[in-house]
């Protein structure tokens, strides 16, 4: 072979590997998962039967899965105005240089790296209703008269409470990302603003907020798909009960639980193409924005 | 423009394969299930039950030339694992854990291996009292390694403190008992049931049917808990309202029956566990060293609508998976960890050092008849023969986990206040139907 040829074949070579294991690990199974979609497969109910659209009748037919989809879209609706909202915050917060700000961003990381089994748990001490730290700061600063159970009684509050914790995750990377869009905006833009009047308000809002847009993106993507999949949370602070229930835990209810495949497969199913759709719809939104600036 | 139009379609590229693997991880068909290599000299063994001592598996090697690798696996996860390695039709023990719940399932799956020629059931059912509960269609599908059941246990130093001292055999007497011993020791709530939804909720269902003198479903497998005045919604009534009218603590709630036992009963803030386990006194209530309540907690027998109410058995058992490597050895392991002195071992015979910790009861009565009057055991073996009795007629049926799901889903809500105890009831018997008609 000509040098030219092996240079034009290499790269090739080099990613067959990556594209043999994404092959195997993600897209077998995926199309596998597709076609079984249409399949009644309950091992203790065999034999394995092609029932067409059936599956998917009988999750929408579930009161407890169109829960679990208004739960979710819930979800997705806290998770990501707050991740992105508290990641713009902080990010605009660690681009001032101040003391022990190395510190700081070490702390701010902390959760992001922390497995969310682990941050659920920690969570749940915080929400425990007779020795969580929750109901003795608010007890303790008078802001209730007595100890509440914070999950799993109220639908919003136990949807919104364990968004929190996922928020927590999440909100790291966030402003990790966004404080890198920052730091790459030109100092001379703000100087020219503060020399035509415009305040840190109107800076941020005609300087910084057009120019983080494709970071925002990113994080809003990040935020959704993460949202959109909340497990580890809701499984640990909830269990399974349909009240704070979402997608992704009747994914496994129903699979696991239930033994019930087929009807696992399609709500894996319906739930891949809603994350790629909802992710996809973000990104054209957000940066066609960009695009317009 | 060009730069950013390339970002996007990467971007979209990534949220698809995001997308993807999250489909992949979902479904979990395909993917793996953590096994372990088995050689004829070596088996793997998966159990929700910490190892035996080092130096008796050593001993078990020494005798058969047999390396056991223990895997101790949480109970739900356990589970899970079974149902996603056996549908995928994978290896992953040579034995393990068969829980009572799940026999008519794995029989009809076929998922575990029937055990009828390597034991024999007939004779050892007079040693074994609960053997009838891992038979399924006439196949044996695990032995029991334990005879747990569920037990009320209270706190005899409260009890005492409220002046109390002969234990009540009625419901409505351990309720007004409770509130005495609730206003004794300043305890809001005095009593733990737990109302997480988990397995352990329905079995305290079936535990309080017990008590109110019945069982959940009939001998044809048909729903016997919708006429209110049948023991099972008696018992749901009952349930509901100890939460409601402040018995049990509103936490309780989200709470598993294993963190009951462990953050309420062991640390006082609790008098009486409803619907503990047989053996938590000795494994959880008096170790000193996570427990508030050392040599303070009874068994007691459980109080029932009008005289002494039942118990409802909860033995593990351990069985033979299909796709296990070494049949042989896993038999000859079956064999050596359900004999009769290792048994009574477990639970301390031999002293602390050897007990497995968290192991409740031998499941041989001849175990018991070794162990004497070590860890109650005199008094447990007495309840285990006259009151403990399996939870349905006809056994666990095929169809028990989807059961089990509803019981414990609609009895939380209607806990919760989601919905009324006759709704919780008609959408239960609803499931059985349901699963009854499908098959």
């Amino acid at each position: 072979l000509s040098t030219a040829r092996r240079g034009r074949i290499l790269p090739y070579l080099l990613l067959s590997p990556l594209v043999v294991f994404i092959g195997a690990l993600s897209f077998v199974p995926t199309a596998d998962t597709a076609v079984e979609a249409f399949f009644r497969v309950m091992p203790l109910d065999p034999p394995t039967q092609f029932v067409g659209l059936g599956n998917f009748r009988a999750l929408f037919a579930s009161t407890a899965i169109t829960t679990s989809w208004v739960n979710t879209v819930l979800y997705v609706a806290v998770g990501v105005t707050a991740s992105v909202v508290l990641g713009t915050a902080i990010a605009v917060a660690l681009r001032q240089r101040f003391r022990l700000r190395g510190v700081v961003l070490a702390l701010v990381i902390l959760p992001w790296a922390l497995p969310a089994v682990v941050e659920a748990v920690i969570w749940n001490w915080i929400y425990n209703p007779t020795f969580g730290v929750m109901n003795s700061a608010l007890h303790s600063a008078h802001l209730i008269g007595g100890y509440h159970v914070w999950l799993g009684l109220e639908r919003w509050l136990t949807i919104v409470l364990i968004e929190i914790v996922q928020v927590w995750q999440m909100t790291p990377l966030s402003a990790l990302v966004i404080l890198a869009a920052l730091q790459s905006i030109p100092i001379d833009l703000y100087e020219a603003a503060r020399v035509d009047g415009a305040g840190p308000a109107a800076a941020f809002r005609r300087i910084s907020l057009p120019l983080i847009r494709p970071a925002l993106a990113v994080c809003t993507v990040e935020a959704l798909v993460l949202s959109l999949n909340i497990f580890d949370q809701v499984y640990i602070l909830n269990g399974i009960a349909p009240l704070g229930s979402s997608v992704m835990l009747q994914t496994y209810v129903t699979t696991f639980e239930n033994l019930n495949f087929g009807g696992g497969y399609a709500l894996s199913l319906l739930m891949t193409l809603a994350t790629a759709v909802l992710s996809m719809g973000a990104l054209a939104l957000l940066y066609r924005r960009v695009e317009g600036v | 423009m060009k730069k950013l139009g390339i970002v996007s379609r990467r971007a979209g590229a990534l949220v698809i394969s995001a997308g993807l693997v999250t489909l992949a991880a979902a479904c979990g068909s395909t993917s793996t299930t953590g096994s372990s290599s088995s050689s004829p000299g070596s088996i793997t063994v998966a159990v929700a039950y910490p190892s035996p001592p080092k130096a008796l598996l050593d001993q078990f090697t020494k005798q058969t030339g047999i390396k056991v690798t223990w895997v101790n696996i949480g109970w739900d996860d356990l589970q899970t694992k079974i149902a996603a390695a056996m549908s995928a039709n994978t290896y992953f023990a040579d034995a393990a854990d068969v829980d009572w719940s799940k026999v008519g399932e794995y029989q009809k799956t076929g998922w575990f291996l029937p055990l009828n020629k390597y034991f024999d059931v007939a004779s050892l059912k007079s040693d074994l009292p609960q053997l009838g509960t891992f038979v399924s269609d006439n196949e044996l599908m695990g032995m029991p390694f334990d005879s747990s059941f569920l037990v009320t246990t209270v706190n005899t130093k409260d009890f005492a403190k409220a002046g109390i001292t002969t234990m009540p055999t009625t419901l409505s007497a351990f309720t007004a008992d409770l509130k005495r011993v609730g206003t004794a020791n300043g305890m809001a709530n005095p009593l733990d049931i737990h109302f997480a939804t988990a397995e352990g909720l329905s079995t305290c269902w079936y535990q309080m049917t017990s008590a109110f003198g019945g069982q959940v479903l009939t001998a044809q497998d048909t729903p016997a808990f919708t006429s209110p005045s049948s023991p099972g919604y008696q018992a749901m009534t009952w349930m509901v309202d100890a939460y409601k009218n402040g018995l049990v603590p509103k936490g309780n709630i989200n709470e598993t029956d294993y963190q009951g036992f462990t953050t309420e009963m062991a640390k006082n803030r609790v008098a009486a566990e409803m619907c503990d386990y047989s053996g938590s006194v000795a494994s959880i209530y008096n170790v000193p060293s996570s427990s508030s309540v050392v040599n303070d907690t009874e068994y007691i027998p459980t109080p029932g609508a009008t005289g002494l109410g039942g118990n409802v058995a909860n033995p593990d058992g351990i069985g033979i998976p299909k796709t296990a490597k070494n049949v042989a050895g896993a038999v000859k392991f079956i064999k050596w960890f359900t004999n009769a002195e290792n048994q009574a071992t477990w639970a301390g015979l031999k002293g602390s050092s050897d007990v497995v910790s968290t192991f409740p009861l031998p499941a041989r009565l001849s175990s018991f008849s070794l162990m004497g009057s070590i860890a109650q055991a005199s008094q447990l073996a007495s309840i285990l023969q006259a009151h403990a009795k399996a939870p349905f007629p006809n056994g666990a049926p095929p169809w028990y986990v989807q059961f089990s799901a509803a019981v414990q889903t609609n009895i939380h809500e209607a806990a919760a206040g989601q919905e009324t105890i006759q709704q919780a009831v008609s959408a239960i018997a609803a499931q059985v139907n349901t699963l009854k008609s499908s098959g």
